[in-house]
């Protein structure tokens, strides 16, 4: 029984050693984040709680009702640059944020 | 209402964190390391997936992506104040199209839509806001 316990409570420490590895890695920048998820395996998506990570390492600092971060940015055609505030005339904007990957 | 795409770095390129689903796409990219080549990929990325509303592209220094938390993807809504609306949780998991349709119908009762999204700039999130 005593065994039991020792190898419940050596999971459960080891899954929290884990599960505060994956949390440190995902507060780095994407490029390093993504430097070190390409070494864990698959297994690791099952095994963790990834989501709720996530969602708090990369909530970000930024609030609904904090004014918009300014940009100044190139169209895709590489024509021209515009500003975030120049897209704002009367109507509201959606940002949609992505790549092809 | 008014779509913009903002192009930020890969999610998934080869010589980072590949994706089975980028593999089985035929999608295939390295890291941009210049402006234009983000550009162009970014082209490529709009015609390929339809998507029909105009696109800028974030700097190499990322700085968008940094203000904003939006990698891998992100949804936001500016108001007319030019502040934060509505923001998603971070993507994949919180790329949630349908939640900007509620947000805009919510605050922006009388608004419409100039532009429809097409589609949305991951698989998982097909779902197009229906803007009316």
């Amino acid at each position: 029984m005593r065994t039991l316990r020792k190898i419940v409570l050596t999971v459960i420490l080891l899954y929290g050693i884990l599960c505060g590895a994956a949390l440190a890695v995902m507060y780095q920048t994407p490029e390093r984040f993504s430097r070190v998820m390409m070494h864990v395996p698959d297994v690791a998506f099952i095994v963790l709680p990834f989501k709720p990570l996530w969602f708090r390492a990369r909530a970000g600092r930024l609030q609904v009702g904090d004014p918009a971060p300014g940009f100044s940015l190139s169209t895709q055609d590489q024509k021209t640059t515009v500003q975030l505030a120049s897209f704002r005339t009367s109507e509201p904007v959606v940002l949609v944020f992505g790549s092809y990957t | 209402m008014a779509f913009y795409v903002v192009y930020i770095e890969e999610a998934h390129p080869i010589d980072a964190w590949q994706d089975d689903d980028n593999i089985k796409a035929g999608i295939s990219l390295h890291s941009t390391r210049t402006l234009s080549e983000r550009c162009s990929v970014a082209g490529t990325c709009l015609t390929r997936l339809g998507i029909a509303f105009p696109a800028v592209v974030d700097d190499l220094a990322n700085s968008t992506e940094r203000a904003y938390t939006a990698w891998p993807d992100r949804l936001y809504v500016i108001d007319r104040d030019g502040r934060v609306a509505y923001k998603s949780k971070p993507g994949p998991y919180g790329f949630k199209p349908e939640q900007v349709s509620q947000t805009l119908g919510r605050l922006f009762p009388k608004t419409r839509a100039t532009m429809a999204p097409a589609t949305s700039m991951q698989a998982e999130a097909v779902a197009a806001p229906a803007i009316r």
